[in-house]
C-alpha cells in the first residue's frame, strides 16, 4: 500500500507538471508565484526548495492521519474531504447497483451455462459472456445512453412510469431517506431519528442510474459468466458430486450444497476484484453519463492538476481495496474451511 | 577415467552435434527450399514498397526506443549531452524517413495507383479515373479483397516455410512446438483469433491502400496539392475541389439531409464504406489510421511488458529471496492503484514532455501501458518460473557450472514462454480497450489529434447514436470488440495447444483482461 502511495507521490511531485501555474494563470507576478510556492510547501520561507523526502513524509504523514488538506485547483481552499463527501453518494449509488447487476445476472448465467455444458444454450450464454467481456465499457455507455435519449430505440425507458433523465446526477439521491422522529414525546430520545427510505425518490434514482450501472457492471459480469461456468464444470465432474448422486440426493440439493459452494471459491476473487474494475470504470461511465461522482472528480483533479485531491482519492481507493482483500481472505475461510489463513502462499 | 570421458562426449554432443549450418543443409537438398522460396520472393516483390516501409518503420521505432532510454538516463547526468543524443535521434529518424520515402517509390501491385477507386462521372454517366471504369465502390471492394487475400496467402506461406523447415531441414525429428502447432490446427476458436490478428495487422500495414482515401488526403492535409478531387457537379460539368471543401459538404450530423451512412456515396462521387464522421471525414480511412496506431502502440506495450515480466520472473525465481521480495513489492505497488487511474495520472503528467511528441503520443502511451501491465504478466508467470527453477535439469546445469544467464535462457525460458504468450494475448485486449478509452476521454490524454484514434471516433459520434448517423460510434466499437475477442480467442487457443488437459489460471487472466 505504502508503495502505491509512494508511486503516485513520485509521479505527481517529480513529474513535469506545474500546479502553481495553473492556479494563478498567466498573469501571475513573480511575488505571487513565490508566495504560493511557499504555501504549497514546494519552497520554504527563505526560498530554498524543500527536499523531496521532507515533502514525501509530510504528504504521507498527513494522509495516514486522514488529513487530506485543501483542494488546489478544483475549488481553491475547499477541504478535500468536503469535496469527496459531496461527490460520494452518486458513485456509491452507481457502484451498488452495478455490483447488484453483475452478481444477479453474471453468476446465475455462469452456473446455468456450466450445468448445461456443451448444449446450444451453453454456447449461447458463453458466447454472450465472451463478447460482453470484449466490449469497451465506455463504448457500451455511449451506445446505451444514446439509445435511451429521446428518439432512440430504447427511448421508452426514459418516459416509462416516471419520466427521468439519463445523464446527470439524480437529485432524488438527496431525498433517498427521510429522518423520521419516532421518539417524539419520549424524553431524552427526542433528538434521535432513524432514516426511512422514501419509495418515490428511491425508484427514480434507481431507474436513473440503472443504465449506467449495467454498463459499469458489464466487465465483471463477463468474467463471472466465464469463471462460473468452468468452476461449475469442474465440480460437477468431481467424485463428491457423483457420490452425492449415488446417495440419491435431490439435484437441487446437490447443486446448492456441493456444486454451488465449491464453484463460489474461484468466483470470489472475481467478485472482490469487481471493486478494482468499478473504480477505473466509473471514470469513464461517469464521463459519458455526466454523473458528478468520484470518478469525474478524479478525472478533473488529474487534469487540474489538483495534487492533494488526487493523492487523497488514490489513498482512499487503495484503502478500500485493502479492506476488500482482507474480507476476501475472511470469506475464504468461511466458504472453504480447508483454507488456513496462517499459511502464506 | 571413463566417467570423464562420458562427460566430455556429452558436452561434445551438446555443443558440436551435427555441426552443419542451416545453409549447408539447404545446399545439400535445395529443392524443397526453392519450391517454397520462389513464391515467397514473388509475394514480397509484388508489395516490396510496403514491406520495405514496414521494415524502415520498425527500425525507426527501435532507434527511437533505444535513444529514448539513453536520453532519459543521460538527462539526469548532463542535459547538454542528452540534447546531443536527441539531435542524433532526429537526424537518424530523418534519414530513415527519406530512405523509406525512396523505397516507397517502388511500384506495388495492389496499390491505389494500380486499382484506383477515386474517379468521377462524366456527363454521359460513365466513370472516369476508376479501375476499368467501374464504379468507385466496386473498384474499392476489388482492391480491399485482393489485399486481404494477399495478406492471408502471405501469412499462410510463411507458415508453409516453417513446415518446409520442419520436414526437410530441422535436425531433430520432434520438438514440443510440433505438438502445439498440431493442436492449434484442430482448434477453430484459436484459428479465428489468428485470422483476426492477421486482418488487423494488415489494416495497420496496408491501411492507406485498403481505405478509399488516404489519411493525408482526407484527414491531415485536406487542402494540400494532392487533395484535389474531381467531381461531376449538378450542372453537368466536371469540376475540381479540395478534399477539405468536399468534407465540409459531406458531414454526418444526424439528420437525413446531412448523413452519409454505411456503403454510400457523397455528392463528390466519393465512396464511404463506413460512412463519414461529423466533420465529413471518411470513417473507413480514419479507422485504418486508427488501426495502425492501435496495433503499433499495443504491440510495443505488450512486448515491453512481456520482456520485463519475463526477465524479472526468471531472475526472481532463480535467485529468489530478497530479489523476489523486492519485485513483489514493486509489482504490488503498481497493481494497488487501479490501472485506469494510474494510466490517466501518468498520461496527464507526462503529456507535455518531449516523450509525448514521439509517434503522436503513442510512444509515451506504450511506455505507460508497459509499466502498468508488466506486474500482471509477472504474477502470471512467476508460478511456472518458480516451479522450473526447482527442476532437476536446472540443478544439473548449475552443478555442471553453466552461467546463470545461460541457464535462464536455455533451461527456464522455453518453459515459461508459453505461459507468457497466453497471458500476453489475454492482456493485450485490456490495453487496446484502455488505449481507446484514453483517446475517448481526450483532454490531452491518448493519441494526439489529428492522428486517427478509435476512441476519438466514438467520442465524435456520441451525440448521434440515436440518429441516422449511428454508424460513427457503432462501427469503431464493433472493431474493438472484434479485435479484443480475437486476441482472447488467440490466448485460449495457445493455452489449449500448450496444455490441452487443463485450464489453468482463469482468475488471473480475467484480471489481466479487464481494462476500461
Amino acid at each position: 500500500m505504502i508503495f502505491g502511495i509512494t508511486l503516485s507521490f513520485l509521479i505527481l511531485y517529480l513529474g513535469p507538471i506545474d500546479p502553481v501555474g495553473s492556479i494563478l494563470g498567466r498573469q501571475a507576478t513573480a511575488a505571487d508565484i513565490r508566495q504560493l510556492r511557499i504555501e504549497l510547501n514546494y519552497i520554504d520561507a527563505a526560498g530554498n526548495p524543500v527536499p523531496l523526502w521532507e515533502q514525501y513524509f509530510r504528504v504521507v504523514g498527513d494522509l495516514l492521519m486522514l488529513d487530506f488538506g485543501e483542494s488546489w485547483t478544483i475549488q481553491r481552499e475547499t477541504p478535500v474531504t468536503e469535496l469527496i463527501i459531496d461527490r460520494m453518494p452518486a458513485t456509491l449509488w452507481l457502484g451498488f447497483w452495478s455490483v447488484v447487476i453483475a452478481l444477479g445476472v453474471g453468476i446465475p448465467l455462469g452456473l446455468y451455462a456450466g450445468l448445461r455444458a456443451n448444449t446450444f444454450r451453453d454456447y449461447a450464454s458463453s458466447g454472450f459472456g465472451i463478447i460482453w467481456r470484449a466490449m469497451p465499457n465506455f463504448w457500451l455507455a455511449v451506445i446505451i445512453s444514446g439509445l435511451i435519449t429521446a428518439g432512440g430505440a430504447l427511448g421508452f425507458y426514459r418516459t416509462a412510469i416516471v419520466e427521468t433523465q439519463v445523464s446527470g446526477t439524480p437529485d432524488a439521491l438527496n431525498n433517498l431517506f427521510t429522518n423520521v422522529d419516532i421518539f417524539t414525546g419520549v424524553p431524552y430520545l427526542e433528538l434521535l431519528s432513524i432514516p426511512v427510505p422514501n419509495p418515490g425518490p428511491w425508484f427514480v434514482a434507481t431507474k436513473w442510474i440503472l443504465p449506467a450501472a449495467l454498463v459499469l457492471g458489464s466487465s465483471s459480469m463477463g468474467n463471472e459468466v466465464r469463471i462460473g461456468r468452468t468452476a461449475v464444470l469442474e465440480s460437477i465432474n468431481s467424485k463428491y458430486v457423483e457420490t452425492a448422486k449415488a446417495k440419491g440426493l435431490s439435484s437441487r440439493r446437490i447443486i446448492g450444497k456441493h456444486v454451488g459452494r465449491n464453484a463460489v471459491i474461484p468466483l470470489l476473487p472475481v467478485i472482490m476484484g469487481e471493486f478494482y474494475l468499478l473504480i477505473g470504470g466509473s471514470v469513464l461511465v461517469e464521463a459519458v453519463f455526466g454523473i458528478n461522482g468520484l470518478g469525474n472528480l478524479f478525472f478533473n483533479a488529474v487534469l487540474g492538476p489538483d495534487i492533494p485531491l488526487v493523492m487523497a482519492l488514490v489513498f482512499i481507493f487503495i484503502m478500500i481495496q485493502i479492506l476488500f482483500n482482507i474480507s476476501q481472505d475472511l470469506l475464504y475461510t468461511y466458504i472453504d474451511p480447508r483454507i488456513n489463513l496462517g499459511e502464506s502462499e | 577415467m571413463s566417467d570423464r570421458h562420458t562427460a566430455e562426449s556429452i558436452r561434445e554432443e551438446l555443443t558440436h552435434r551435427d555441426n552443419q549450418s542451416l545453409s549447408a543443409r539447404i545446399t545439400e537438398n535445395p529443392e524443397p527450399f526453392l519450391r517454397w522460396a520462389v513464391p515467397m520472393v514473388a509475394l514480397i516483390a509484388v508489395e516490396f514498397a510496403t514491406w520495405a516501409g514496414i521494415a524502415v518503420g520498425m527500425i525507426e521505432a527501435l532507434v527511437v526506443g533505444v535513444v529514448a532510454a539513453v536520453e532519459l538516463t543521460l538527462n539526469y547526468a548532463s542535459p547538454g549531452l542528452a540534447q546531443v543524443v536527441a539531435d542524433f535521434q532526429a537526424g537518424v529518424a530523418g534519414m530513415l524517413r527519406s530512405v523509406g520515402g525512396m523505397l516507397g517509390e517502388f511500384p506495388t501491385l495492389l496499390s491505389r495507383e494500380v486499382i484506383p477507386n477515386q474517379g468521377h462521372q462524366t456527363p454521359d454517366g460513365a466513370w472516369q479515373g476508376t479501375f476499368l471504369g467501374l464504379q468507385p465502390a466496386v473498384a474499392w471492394a476489388i482492391r480491399f479483397s485482393l489485399i486481404m487475400l494477399y495478406a492471408l496467402v502471405t501469412a499462410y506461406w510463411v507458415f508453409r516455410g516453417w513446415l518446409v523447415y520442419r520436414d526437410h531441414y530441422r535436425e531433430s525429428d520432434w520438438t514440443p512446438t510440433d505438438d502445439i502447432v498440431s493442436n492449434l490446427r484442430g482448434h477453430r476458436w484459436g484459428q479465428f483469433g489468428i485470422i483476426v490478428l492477421i486482418v488487423f495487422l494488415t489494416m495497420a500495414a496496408f491501411g492507406s491502400a485498403l481505405a478509399p482515401s488516404t489519411v493525408s488526403q482526407n484527414i491531415e492535409n485536406t487542402y494540400g496539392d494532392e487533395s484535389r478531387i474531381q467531381y461531376l457537379s449538378d450542372d453537368g460539368t466536371v469540376e475540381t475541389a479540395f478534399a477539405g471543401d468536399a468534407n465540409f459538404n459531406s458531414k454526418s450530423k444526424g439528420t437525413v439531409e446531412t448523413n452519409i451512412g454505411l456503403m454510400s456515396y457523397d455528392d463528390y462521387s466519393r465512396f464511404h464504406p463506413f460512412g463519414t464522421m461529423p466533420n465529413g471525414r471518411d470513417l473507413f480511412t480514419f479507422m485504418m489510421g486508427g488501426a495502425r496506431i492501435t496495433m503499433i502502440v499495443s504491440g510495443m506495450a505488450i512486448t515491453g511488458a512481456a520482456v520485463v515480466a519475463m526477465t524479472l520472473s526468471m531472475l526472481s525465481a532463480y535467485y529468489s529471496g530478497s530479489l523476489d521480495l523486492g519485485v513483489l513489492t514493486v509489482a504490488d505497488g503498481v497493481v494497488s492503484i487501479p490501472q485506469l487511474l494510474l494510466l490517466i495520472i501518468m498520461s496527464a503528467v507526462f503529456a507535455d514532455t518531449w516523450l509525448g511528441s514521439i509517434l503522436d503520443g503513442g510512444f509515451l502511451l506504450a511506455l505507460i501501458f508497459a509499466f502498468t501491465t508488466w506486474p500482471f504478466l509477472w504474477r502470471a508467470v512467476r508460478g511456472p518460473a518458480l516451479q522450473v527453477a526447482q527442476e532437476d535439469w536446472v540443478r544439473a546445469a548449475e552443478s555442471y557450472g553453466q552461467q546463470p544467464r545461460k541457464i535462464m535462457r536455455k533451461h527456464m525460458l522455453p518453459y515459461i514462454l508459453g505461459y507468457l504468450l497466453v497471458y500476453a494475448s489475454m492482456s493485450v485486449g485490456g490495453i487496446i480497450i484502455s488505449l481507446s478509452a484514453l483517446s475517448f476521454l481526450g483532454n490531452g490524454l491518448g493519441i494526439s489529434p489529428p492522428t486517427p484514434a478509435w476512441g476519438r471516433a466514438i467520442s465524435a459520434g456520441q451525440s448521434y447514436v440515436s440518429t441516422v448517423s449511428w454508424h460513427i460510434s457503432l462501427v469503431p466499437g464493433l472493431m474493438i470488440v472484434l479485435l479484443v475477442t480475437g486476441m482472447n480467442a488467440l490466448g485460449d487457443g495457445i493455452r489449449d495447444a500448450i496444455d490441452p488437459e487443463t485450464e489453468t489460471g482463469e482468475g488471473e487472466e480475467a484480471a489481466a483482461g479487464g481494462g476500461g
